[in-house]
This record gives C-alpha cells, sequence and structure tokens, in this order.
C-alpha cells in the first residue's frame, strides 16, 4: 500500500505528530498524545490508540524513525524521532497548509463581506 | 526512493511479524502504564487511574488490528490484485504469452540445469566437519594424466613423517566386488582412522576406530545408509550379520577368498563418501583386505589449525624427494614428477570433475549469456506491448493511479511470466541435466565402476532458479517499467494514430536489438571455436581411417587351449572373418587406437646415443598381419608382418616420428632396436605412416609395432574393416567366434568412431552445447529484430502512407526499413566482435587443445547473423511498402 497522501498530507493526526516532534523532539508514544491534547486545550476528543497506526504509517513513509529506549519513570519505551526527511516534508506541509488555511479563510472574508 | 524504501519496510516487516507484534503490545502496555500514573498523580486510585487509561487509550484489540494491517497485509493484497490484473492480461494474448514462457522456460532451465550440475560436481561441500581443512594429494609423471594413488609404503611415511596434517587417511579406489550371493557391492577399504578424521557420527551402531584398522585386527564394516535402507529396510538387526566381498575381482587371476565382515554401524544419511559420483554401499578396514598392502590409497589430510595449504605442499614434496630420487636412477623424467597439495573442499577430485569442470564453468557463461539474450528480447517484445498500452497507462494515471502503481503492475506481469518460465524450466532442467549425466559418465574408462552421478534439484538449486527468474523479471521488465514511469498522461491521449513515439523507448526498443545481435554472435562464434575445435579432433592427421571399423574384444581367459593351439585358431578366426560378406580385412592386435590404453618401452638403437635425461618411452602395439591395411594406416616402406614371421627372427615396424628421431634420414630397414628389459633384438623391416595412438588430442606419438604371433601372449582385440555398415556384421562375428573358439565370450563390440567419439566426450558436449544455444541465440535475435521491425513499421504506417502520397517509389520504402535493420545489426556486430575478441583467450583455455582463434569464426557467424536478420527484416519491410497511402491516412 502506498500512504494515502490525504490521510499525511491532510489528515491532521499526522501534521500533528511531526509538528510536535519537531517542536518538543525525540518522544515516545504516550507524551506525544498527552502534548496533542494539551495543545489542542483538551478539545480534541483523541483516542490515543489511534495515534499509533498513524506513527506506524509515518515511519514506513520514512519521516519518523523509531528506536527503544526509556521514559522518565522507567519504563522501556519505543521513542520516535523526526526523520531528515520528515522535516523537510513537514517545511512543504506547512506551507501547504498556510496556503490552504489562507484560501479558505479568504473564501470566508468574501462571504462576510457585505458588497 | 522513499517508496521502495516503504515496501522495503513492509518486507521486512512481513519477515517478522512475530517479533513486531510483541513489540506493539509492548509498546502499548507501557503507553497505559503511563497513563495510569499520570491519572493516580490527579489522585485516582489505582483501578480507578487504570480504567481511566484504557479508556482515554479508546480500542486496544481495535488498535492492533488496524496497526497489523497497515504493517504487512496490505503490500499483500495490493500483489495479489497485481497479478491478477496481469495473469488477465498475459491470457487476452495467448500467443505472446506462450512465446515468452517458453523462451524464458528455455533461458532459465538451461542456466538451472547447468547449475546444478556445476553445484554438484564442483562446489557442493563434502557433509563432514570442516570440509574446508580438507587437502588431497596428487602426482603427475610428464604426459599423462594426475594420479592420487600412493603406495602404502608412501602412505605409512607420510602418515608418520609429516608435521602439518592433524590426520591423514588412506582410501582405495572405489570398485565393484562380487558378494557372496547377491549384487555386486562398491567397496570402499579404508584407514582406520577414516571416519574419525572426518568428523562423521554413526546413524546406528558405531564407526570403524583406530582399533579396526590395526593388522590382524577382525574384519568389521560399516554400510552406507541407503545401503541399509535398500537392503535392510531400515532394520537395526543389520548391526552383527556378516557382509562378505570378494577381495580381488574375479576375472583377474588368482582370484583370493573373499572376506566376511561384521556389520558394526551405519554411516549418516548425508554421508556418500569422499568421491562424487561414487556411492560406496561398505566400508571396510584396508587392513582386512587379503592383498592389504600391494592395494595403493588415495590420501586425504587434515589441515592442522593455522597451516597453510602452501606449506603443507612444500613439507611433503620434501619428504617424498628421496623416493623421487631413486626412482629417477632408472628413468630421469621422474624428476620432473611433483607432488600436488590441493583443497579437498568438496571431495576428491575425480576424471568427472578434470574432464569437465572447466568446459562446464564456460557453458554457465554461454548459458549466463543465453539469460541476458532472452531478456533483452523479452523486454523488447513487452515494450511494444507496453507502447500499445499506452493508452491505457495514461488513462489509469489520469483517473488517479500512482506512478509506482503503474510500475509496479508492469513488474508484476513480467515477475508471473518468469515464474510460470522458471517452473518450466525447472522440469526442463531436471530432464536435461540428467541426460548430460549420462552423456558425461558415457566416456572412456580404462579402470573402476561406472560413476553414477545423481543430479538433485535441491534447495540450493531453487534458490537459484528463484534468484535468477527475479533478476530475469527485473532486467525484461525494466525497460516497459521504465517508460512507463514517464508516461505523462497529456500527450499520451492526445495521440491518436500513434505516430508520437517517445524518443527514449525508440532508442531502448534499438538498443535491445543490437544487445540481442551482439549476444547472438558472441555465442555464436565461441560455438565456432568448438565446433571447429571438434571436427578438427576428429578428422584431422588422425594417420587412420575411422569409419568402417568393427572392433571386438574376446575373453579367452576360460579357453584352456595352449599357446601354440590359441595361435591356429586366432588365425582360422580371422580367415572366417575376412570370409563374411562386407568384411575386408581383419587382424588383431594390443591396443587400438584411441582406446585410452598405451603400452611403452625406453628402446635404444645401435649407433643411437642421447642422454639419459632426453629418453622418451616410445609406444608399443603388438599387431597381427593386416594391422595397417585394416586400419587404414599406410605402409610408406618395407612390408607387413606375416604370418610366416613366427618362429623366425623378430621384426619391427616404425613410424616415420620414430624413424626421424632414431635414425635421422636414413632409411629405417635391415636396422636394429632394442627394447628396455629384453635382450633379443628386434630388426626394422617396414615404415607406417605416422597415427595417434592412446589419445585424440596429442600428435601422434613415437611408436614401434611388434608382431603379436611372435610373442608368447596373443591380444584379444580384434578389429573388422568393412565395405557394409560395421553393425550388420556383428551376428556373423559372434556366430563365428562362438564356433571356433569355445568358452570365449564377447567383452565389447564397439566401432571405431564410436570409440573415438567415446574419448572426447567433453569436447562433444561443449560444442553440442554451445552449439545448440548459439542457435538458440541467432534465432531469439531475429525474432527480437523482427519484432521490433514489425511494430515500427505498424507504427509508422501513416508516415509511410504520406511518404507514398508523396510520390516516394516502394524500394526507398523497403531501403528505409532495411537500413534501418542493416544498422542495428552492424552496430550489434561491431559490439559481439569486440566482446568475442576480447573473451577469446578464456573461451579457449576452457577446453585443452583449442586455439584462440577467433577470426575465422567470428566471421562466419557475423555472415550467418546477418543473413537471418536480413530475413527477419524483410516481412516487415515489404509490409512497409504495401502501405496503401489512403488507408494509411484515413486511420489517422
Amino acid at each position: 500500500m502506498t500512504p494515502d497522501k490525504s490521510d499525511v498530507l491532510y489528515g491532521t493526526l499526522g501534521l500533528m505528530i511531526i509538528k510536535t516532534l519537531e517542536a518538543m523532539g525525540p518522544l515516545h508514544g504516550y507524551r506525544i498524545a498527552r502534548r496533542i491534547e494539551q495543545i489542542s486545550g483538551n478539545q480534541l476528543a483523541l483516542n490515543q490508540g489511534t495515534l499509533y497506526p498513524a506513527l506506524l504509517k509515518l515511519e514506513q513513509a520514512g519521516w519518523i524513525s523509531s528506536r527503544w529506549g526509556e521514559s522518565e519513570t522507567g519504563r522501556r519505551v519505543r521513542i520516535y524521532t523526526l526523520t531528515r526527511t520528515g522535516r523537510r516534508q513537514l517545511e512543504k506541509e506547512e506551507a501547504q497548509w498556510q496556503r490552504a488555511a489562507s484560501i479558505v479563510e479568504r473564501f470566508f472574508k468574501i462571504s462576510d463581506d457585505p458588497s | 526512493v522513499k517508496r521502495a524504501q516503504a515496501l522495503l519496510k513492509r518486507l521486512w516487516a512481513l519477515a517478522r511479524v512475530r517479533q513486531m507484534d510483541r513489540d506493539i503490545d509492548d509498546e502499548i502496555a507501557s503507553h497505559l502504564a503511563e497513563a495510569t500514573d499520570e491519572y493516580m498523580q490527579q489522585g485516582l486510585c489505582p483501578e480507578d487511574a487504570r480504567s481511566a487509561a484504557l479508556r482515554s487509550f479508546g480500542g486496544v484489540t481495535q488498535t492492533k488490528e488496524v496497526y497489523r494491517q497497515i504493517r504487512s497485509f496490505m503490500w499483500l493484497e495490493d500483489l495479489a490484485r497485481d497479478l491478477r490484473h496481469a495473469l488477465r492480461m498475459l491470457r487476452r494474448s495467448p500467443g505472446f504469452t506462450t512465446v515468452t514462457v517458453f523462451t524464458l522456460a528455455l533461458g532459465i532451465g538451461a542456466n538451472t540445469a547447468i547449475f546444478s550440475l556445476v553445484h554438484v560436481l564442483l562446489w557442493r561441500e563434502l557433509p563432514v566437519s570442516d570440509p574446508g581443512s580438507l587437502v588431497q594429494f596428487t602426482w603427475q609423471y610428464p604426459g599423462d594424466p594426475p594420479l592420487n594413488l600412493f603406495s602404502t609404503e608412501q602412505y605409512e611415511q607420510f602418515r608418520d613423517r609429516n608435521g602439518v596434517f592433524s590426520d591423514l587417511i588412506g582410501t582405495a579406489p572405489i570398485g565393484l566386488d562380487p558378494a557372496a550371493g547377491g549384487e555386486p557391492l562398491q567397496t570402499e577399504w579404508v584407514t582406520g582412522n577414516y571416519f574419525d578424521a572426518l568428523g562423521v557420527r554413526p546413524a546406528l551402531g558405531r564407526l570403524l576406530g583406530p582399533v579396526d584398522g590395526a593388522p590382524g585386527a577382525p574384519a568389521v564394516a560399516v554400510v552406507s545408509w541407503t545401503f541399509w535402507k535398500n537392503r535392510f529396510n531400515l532394520d537395526p538387526q543389520i548391526l552383527g550379520t556378516r557382509i562378505s566381498v570378494g577381495g580381488v575381482s574375479a576375472r583377474q587371476a588368482g582370484s583370493v577368498a573373499g572376506v566376511s565382515a561384521q556389520v558394526v554401524g551405519v554411516a549418516p544419511q548425508e554421508f556418500s563418501g569422499l568421491m562424487t559420483g561414487y556411492r560406496p554401499d561398505v566400508w571396510i578396514p584396508a587392513a582386512a583386505h587379503p592383498n592389504a598392502r600391494q592395494g595403493g590409497f588415495m590420501l586425504m589430510a587434515r589441515l592442522k589449525d593455522d597451516v597453510p595449504i602452501e606449506r603443507a605442499r612444500a613439507e611433503m614434496r620434501v619428504l617424498d624427494r628421496a623416493r623421487i630420487e631413486e626412482l629417477a636412477r632408472n628413468d630421469p623424467q621422474w624428476l620432473e614428477v611433483t607432488l600436488e597439495v590441493e583443497s579437498a573442499r568438496s571431495g576428491f577430485s575425480t576424471p568427472l570433475h578434470q574432464q569437465f569442470g572447466r568446459p562446464l564453468l564456460m557453458v554457465m557463461a554461454i548459458v549466463g549469456a543465453l539469460l541476458l539474450l532472452t531478456c533483452a528480447n523479452i523486454g523488447g517484445m513487452l515494450l511494444a506491448r507496453a507502447a500499445a498500452r499506452q493508452r491505457e497507462m495514461a488513462v489509469r494515471v489520469s483517473l488517479g493511479a500512482s506512478r509506482s502503481r503503474v510500475v509496479r503492475q508492469v513488474l508484476a506481469e513480467s515477475l508471473l511470466l518468469s515464474v510460470v518460465g522458471s517452473l518450466f524450466g525447472i522440469v526442463g532442467a531436471y530432464l536435461g541435466a540428467n541426460a548430460l549425466v549420462r552423456i558425461m559418465t558415457s566416456g572412456t574408462r580404462l579402470i573402476g565402476a561406472a560413476p553414477s552421478l545423481e543430479v538433485p534439484i535441491d534447495a540450493a538449486v531453487l534458490l537459484f532458479t528463484a534468484g535468477a527468474a527475479v533478476f530475469a523479471a527485473v532486467l525484461f521488465g525494466l525497460a516497459p517499467a521504465w517508460t512507463g514511469f514517464g508516461s505523462s498522461p497529456a500527450p499520451a491521449m492526445r495521440v491518436t494514430g500513434g505516430t508520437g513515439q517517445l524518443r527514449t523507448r525508440r532508442v531502448f526498443g534499438d538498443g535491445l536489438v543490437v544487445a540481442q545481435v551482439a549476444l547472438s554472435l558472441v555465442l555464436l562464434s565461441v560455438a565456432g571455436l568448438y565446433v571447429g575445435h571438434l571436427s578438427g579432433l576428429r578428422n584431422r592427421d588422425l594417420g587412420f581411417d575411422r569409419t568402417s571399423v568393427l572392433l571386438v574384444r574376446l575373453d579367452t581367459s576360460r579357453v584352456p587351449s595352449g599357446r601354440d593351439q590359441l595361435g591356429q585358431i586366432y588365425k582360422e578366426l580371422l580367415g572366417r572373418f575376412e570370409s563374411i560378406p562386407g568384411v575386408r580385412s581383419a587382424t588383431l592386435s594390443g591396443m587400438t587406437p584411441i582406446s585410452g590404453a598405451a603400452g611403452s618401452r625406453f628402446v635404444s638403437v645401435e649407433g643411437f646415443e642421447e642422454p639419459p635425461a632426453a629418453r622418451r618411452r616410445l609406444m608399443l602395439n603388438d599387431v597381427a598381419p593386416g594391422y595397417f591395411e585394416t586400419f587404414g594406416t599406410s605402409l610408406i616402406a618395407g612390408r607387413d608382418f606375416q604370418f610366416a614371421d613366427e618362429g623366425r627372427a623378430r621384426v619391427a615396424i616404425v613410424n616415420q616420428a620414430m624413424a626421424r628421431h632414431y635414425f635421422a634420414d636414413r632409411d629405417p630397414r635391415g636396422r636394429q632396436l632394442l627394447l628396455e628389459g629384453d635382450p633379443r633384438p628386434y630388426e626394422v623391416v617396414g615404415v607406417a605412416a605416422d597415427a595417434k595412438y592412446a589419445d585424440l588430442r596429442s600428435p601422434a606419438p613415437p611408436t614401434v609395432y611388434l608382431n603379436a604371433f611372435q610373442h608368447s601372449r596373443l591380444p584379444s582385440e580384434f578389429a573388422l574393416r568393412t565395405s557394409v555398415p560395421p553393425a550388420t556384421v556383428v551376428p556373423d562375428v559372434q556366430r563365428i567366434a562362438g564356433d571356433v573358439l569355445n568358452g570365449a565370450s564377447m567383452v565389447k563390440v564397439t566401432t571405431l568412431t564410436e570409440q573415438l567419439d567415446a574419448s572426447i566426450v567433453p569436447e562433444r558436449l561443449i560444442a553440442a552445447l554451445s552449439g545448440f544455444f548459439g542457435g538458440v541465440g541467432v534465432l531469439l535475435a531475429a525474432i527480437g529484430l523482427y519484432g521490433l521491425l514489425a511494430y515500427t513499421v505498424a507504427r509508422r504506417t501513416n508516415e509511410i502512407g504520406i511518404r507514398i502520397a508523396l510520390g516516394a517509389t516502394r524500394q526507398a520504402v523497403t531501403r528505409m526499413v532495411l537500413t534501418h535493420a542493416l544498422f542495428l545489426v552492424c552496430a550489434g556486430l561491431a559490439i559481439g566482435a569486440m566482446i568475442a575478441m576480447s573473451t577469446r583467450r578464456i573461451a579457449a583455455s576452457m577446453l585443452e587443445g583449442v586455439s584462440a582463434e577467433v577470426l575465422f569464426p567470428t566471421v562466419i557467424a557475423a555472415v550467418v547473423t546477418i543473413g537471418i536478420a536480413l530475413l527477419a527484416a524483410y516481412i516487415p519491410a515489404r509490409r512497409a511498402t504495401r502501405v496503401e497511402p489512403l488507408i494509411a491516412l484515413r486511420a489517422e
């Protein structure tokens, strides 16, 4: 299977994950989940479990890599790191996202315009 | 690259599914533990914290399920879908599929067959512990093939005085021994340390130990697993039973009483002795042999740790020196004898290795080139198909299929073709390899049992075939896949008639044809080299006429007559043979040409001196009157032998090579010569033309013929020259032999031509195989060229239509197509000729005596290739001239 582009590019979870890793550096799964929940102000009803398939897809695409390590509490956990490809990809995605967002924004502005 | 990476990762994932299952379990477990901790810090009791963690996680099982799906199964589904699609596409064009599968089956099958032979004969290691440290010993007398037989004294000397081996074992060459009441047994007489040194463990009971090898020890035997299965049905009661084998072949005079040995164990199933092609039934300590000290040993030793083979070789040569110097006192040529110590990783080197090792490697290279050619051929065809399906691809791409999906689908198609081709190829390879083995083992053999080589299609062979199949699929799928990758939807959709051929694709297609022509030229010129060599061996400078000679060997050992009676009987026999209608003359002799056997002695001639080191033995042959006439060797001067010479002064006939050396330009007739160890002189009465003697490959040696009827022992090789096909007189010969010689049996009936052919099996094999594959190669290249031109003409139909409409003549159109063809062929020939020239030395070195002169075979091959190529180009060229401008333009 090819990683479904719409899943990763526009599916926000993947983007959130790599953005999180960019901001925070290497993290294990639970920390990523908590971080996403915190940033979204706990407004996002995230099933933490859905994180793992998303992480796997990102890893298969080569955007992140993983290794086994230890958590702050001394547990054996898998720690995910953004790869160079992932970093480049993130820049692209961000730009695209900005563009897409600005287009949508403009639409809202136009419809808001009374003229 | 990224996609390839993802694909690789998934493949990897499939390979270690279990590990990854454990990994995700661990990962989720620690996730839940972390979450529980956090909830507990928030003040929840452990149970509540745990369930809160589970709640926020969602379904654990579901997650694992989704995870697993993403991880590995999706690509399998994709593959299945690709294969289904490929199967549909292939079924839609059965003609193309059949041709391709057949071609591939041939290419991959040929590679598999040759690989399986090379694997069994050269590469497979002995199933013993650390086969890499085993070495074997050979020595070579100048002019003779290498021998690996050593005396018992040598064995003992080497064993006791070397400092480089941890073990030295001796084993007598395997012979068929008549067993008491039953089928003959293949017995290997070995030294007591045989199994210990090899590190072989018993399947049942015990193996031989040093105690059993001591002189006077009770005779014990270890049987092979196959023997245990076939004769005892794996019954453990075999231990303790007695096996009787005759010590010496019954045909040899003075046969001794058999040995009765008690079975003490069974060797493991995978162990079948140390010689490829021979599977001993039973191992018995050589000390138990009735003539224990007379037989020779083949030697195998295990190097001590850290002793390099060079050091072992040097030390053994020093050890053997004293013996060689002793022998050199009588025969200075012994000084040139050197001991060789070589790796025995895959067992004793046998005549099969020596004769067929290098030719088989050459054939391996040939079939490898053929596989490349096959790939280029199929690649070309797929390319044309891909072009025809360009619109289909374009539609798929524009509907949203990713490029890599399209490429992967093209590759799935080639993989499917390749796998189906390989399956047929494996069947063909199995049959082919065994047919080759029958040919290989059909050659001249002077001593010992016939080798029986089993060529299993085992894991190594299957692995090789799978590798070849994937390699081929990628190679021939590459061209269409690559162009598929570059297929951008817009232009492809726009083009209707198909004039817009991608430039890369055209160059690619042309390149594939050039490659095919080049490879076929290389194959043909190599074939020419070997076929030319073979025909030279068979026909040039033989010195005798090989056609229409029947050879019959009689076994007279049970005829009770004395020498004088036998002489009378033989004379009568020859007379009766000559009276058979269709028989021109009959004779008998000690040796017949190219039987492999030879007799030689030092000869001295009065008044001829030479330094001892320059002395060479001369070939001898005891012949009856009529020998020269029967074999078609002309007498240059003097007279033939006569029956009347019997009882008179001894006479000899020499050949020209002998006369040149010993008598220079003077007439040898009337001169005397002496044989080493024989005080009575022979008078030369005639000079015969030079004729090859024991071996077709070496030039006619200096030879002395003696009159068989002047000797106390009469030879019994009869030869008849016939004017009818030799086989037709066999019944008469049989009847007469039975009448005249009561109790004689015909041991061997053959023709001289067959005897010649049996001596040059490697040459025949490599000539036949290279010729066959060369023919296949040129045929494939022709098909490839035809396919490309036919496709080009079809694609350019409207261009040609326009040209004709604008006034181009039909000749001009034909010329256009043929020029294209000729350009491709010449480019291919130029490249092929360069390859042929640069590899000619390697090709020639693979077979003794082949000259590296490839210019002539290459020119012949080039002419053949051009002829066939023009023939292949003719049909599309004609089709081009038939283009009707109106119809062509209407199609636009």
